[in-house]
């Protein structure tokens, strides 16, 4: 495949998250929903970002929304009265990842060195540590978090404050989804790309044919975590407008992003917004009829998909597809 | 100036001493096979050169530099390529993918985009005779057809050393003979030194190497041209056991 047409598997899933926007804006009824299903999508879609590509499963992977959380926090907390307006929120963004790449490149530095089993032993041990170096050491507030809810106000007014955390946080997780769609494809259509496949599928044979296998991980690391700290300033901080380390380092986050990624097909670019429909959709209607057994109906169901379904949903579909014209169009 | 050259390697893994204290020197474009039983060395001495381990002891010059710590892909880079005693194909991609691979990473690797390492990927398949195979995932494929995609994804690293770790192992005389032809064509239209690894297909060793190396319990038995490294009596008591005329396959 070449030149533009490598591109066109973004065309249905650019499709599905226009689709999804614009039927929360005709269904302001249905927009908390929608706004939970845009969060699932994009968590998957930046989580599936390292894990579907590398085959590495990094169960630290919240600690990166954590931070990005404090990063928008810390700037509005901050910057509110220098009379900067909405750049304090540009800014509270730029923080948000630049805290995100600084973690995810002192926890790559050392777990991404560790193969497959032994990266995960080792990551799971980073957001509880986080949090518990952030109340430990009284770091931003330690466990008393940082409220910045009155200093928001105080910036853009009541009302804009307002549709700041009702509507425009929405619309920015949004964007995250969409950014992370587009960075997936041009990975995955790159050069990176064809090195992550290489060392996900055998990482020593990868070596051998010239793959600096480090590297490419840790740039997919970071660029997950970029993202991660992304989704927190928005999906998070803008819209609770508050913070607190117990809330932004729980790991079922991360297990939600492995359970998506898996559910849609990890490495592909359909999966993470198939799987985050499925899930997101799913844990609403069970929190409304099977209230309190989320959980317990979720476990057997990815048990039986890791079964069945190895490749996940959007795997599933691939194969049905090869040879026919719509095949050009998933991945 | 050598292409390769091995000084007094040796790498132990635990109390075994699988590489003993090994010298040798390969040539610009020269073909010779390593030879010797299963668990001679062989193999670990391939891992010590393309850098899969590192050696305990001793040096590893590649071009007059010393690449004794440089880690695989670096020594990649600079046109070590290598293939596997078990294919070790990159099972759920395209084989057109698998030998773009070798294209957009090897020594060529860094002025090669992926449109540029697919139609080099071409080029080798076509090479290899496996066109009709070209979007068949490589899992797919027989060992045979494998080995050969191993040896287009190393081709396409554009090495100057080739090592091949038992290319020919559980074919019939036949293809061995169809391979030995194909390893000369390739050597001969690339221009690149060839390295082959053979436990026991001395068929293979009499018609491709001018000089052969004989490796037993980690050491260096004999580095001598084929014919006579073939007919020493040491090769033939430790190694062959038999005649060699008689050890055929």
């Amino acid at each position: 495949m070449k030149g533009a047409s490598r591109y066109l598997p973004s065309i249905p899933v650019l499709l599905a998250y226009a689709a999804l926007f614009v039927f929360g804006l005709l269904n302001p009824g249905r927009w908390q929903l929608v706004a939970q299903l845009a969060f699932y999508c994009a968590l998957g879609q930046a989580f599936n970002l390292f894990m579907g590509m590398t085959g590495y499963v990094d169960f630290g992977y919240v600690a990166f929304l954590g931070i990005g959380t404090y990063g928008m926090a810390i700037s509005i907390s901050e910057l509110a009265d220098k009379g900067l307006g909405l750049g304090v929120i540009v800014i509270g963004l730029i923080l948000s990842v630049v805290f995100a790449v600084l973690l995810s490149l002192a926890v790559g530095a050392v777990a991404l060195r560790l193969r497959g089993a032994y990266f995960a032993i080792a990551t799971i041990g980073v957001n509880e540590g986080f949090r518990y170096l952030i109340e430990g050491a009284r770091i931003w507030n330690g466990s008393e978090g940082i409220i910045f809810s009155r200093q928001l106000r105080e910036m853009v007014g009541r009302e804009a404050a307002m549709s700041l955390s009702t509507f425009w946080a929405d619309v920015m997780v949004f964007g995250v989804a969409v950014i992370a769609t587009v960075l997936t494809i041009v990975y995955m259509r790159g050069k990176i790309g064809y090195a992550l496949a290489a060392l996900r599928m055998d990482e020593d044979a990868a070596k051998v044919m010239g793959i600096n296998v480090t590297r490419f991980k840790i740039i997919a690391f970071i660029t997950s975590a970029a993202l991660a700290g992304l989704l927190g300033a928005t999906a998070w901080a803008l819209k609770l407008t508050y913070v607190f380390p117990a809330d932004v380092f729980g790991i079922h986050y991360t297990v939600e992003a492995i359970i998506i990624v898996l559910l849609g097909g990890a490495g592909t670019l359909l999966g993470p917004i198939v799987g985050g429909l499925i899930y997101g959709v799913s844990k609403y209607y069970l929190a409304v009829y099977l209230p309190g057994f989320q959980l317990l109906v979720f476990a057997p169901v990815i048990i039986v998909v890791i079964v069945l379904f190895p490749e996940g949903t959007v795997g599933m579909i691939k194969r049905k597809l090869i040879g026919t014209a719509l095949e050009k169009y998933i991945l | 100036m050598s292409l390769l050259r091995v000084e007094n390697v040796t790498k132990r893994f635990g109390g075994l001493v699988a590489v003993d204290n090994v010298t040798m020197e390969i040539a610009h474009g020269e073909m010779m096979a390593i030879v010797g039983p299963n668990g001679a060395g062989k193999t670990t001495l391939f891992n010590l050169i393309n850098g899969v381990f590192f050696a305990d002891e001793g040096k590893i010059w590649f071009e007059d530099v010393d690449v004794t710590h440089y880690p695989a892909y670096k020594r990649a880079h600079m046109g070590i390529g290598r293939t596997f005693q078990i294919s070790r194909p990159f099972a759920s991609a395209t084989v057109q993918e698998n030998i773009a691979i070798g294209a957009m990473f090897g020594a060529a690797g860094s002025e090669t985009n992926v449109d540029q390492a697919m139609e080099m990927a071409d080029h080798y398949i076509g090479l290899i005779g496996l066109s009709s195979h070209r979007d068949k995932l490589a899992g797919g494929l027989t060992p045979i057809e494998k080995k050969m995609m191993e040896i287009a994804r190393a081709l396409a690293m554009k090495p100057r050393l080739l090592l091949m770790d038992e290319a020919m192992a559980g074919m019939n005389p036949k293809d061995i003979d169809k391979m030995v032809d194909f390893i000369k064509r390739i050597r001969s239209e690339e221009g690149i030194a060839i390295v082959a690894l053979v436990e026991h297909i001395m068929r293979a060793v009499a018609g491709l190497a001018e000089r052969v190396l004989v490796m037993h319990q980690g050491a260096k038995l004999v580095d001598e041209p084929t014919k006579i490294a073939l007919s020493d009596p040491r090769v033939i008591e430790v190694y062959l056991g038999v005649p060699p005329g008689e050890a055929d396959a």
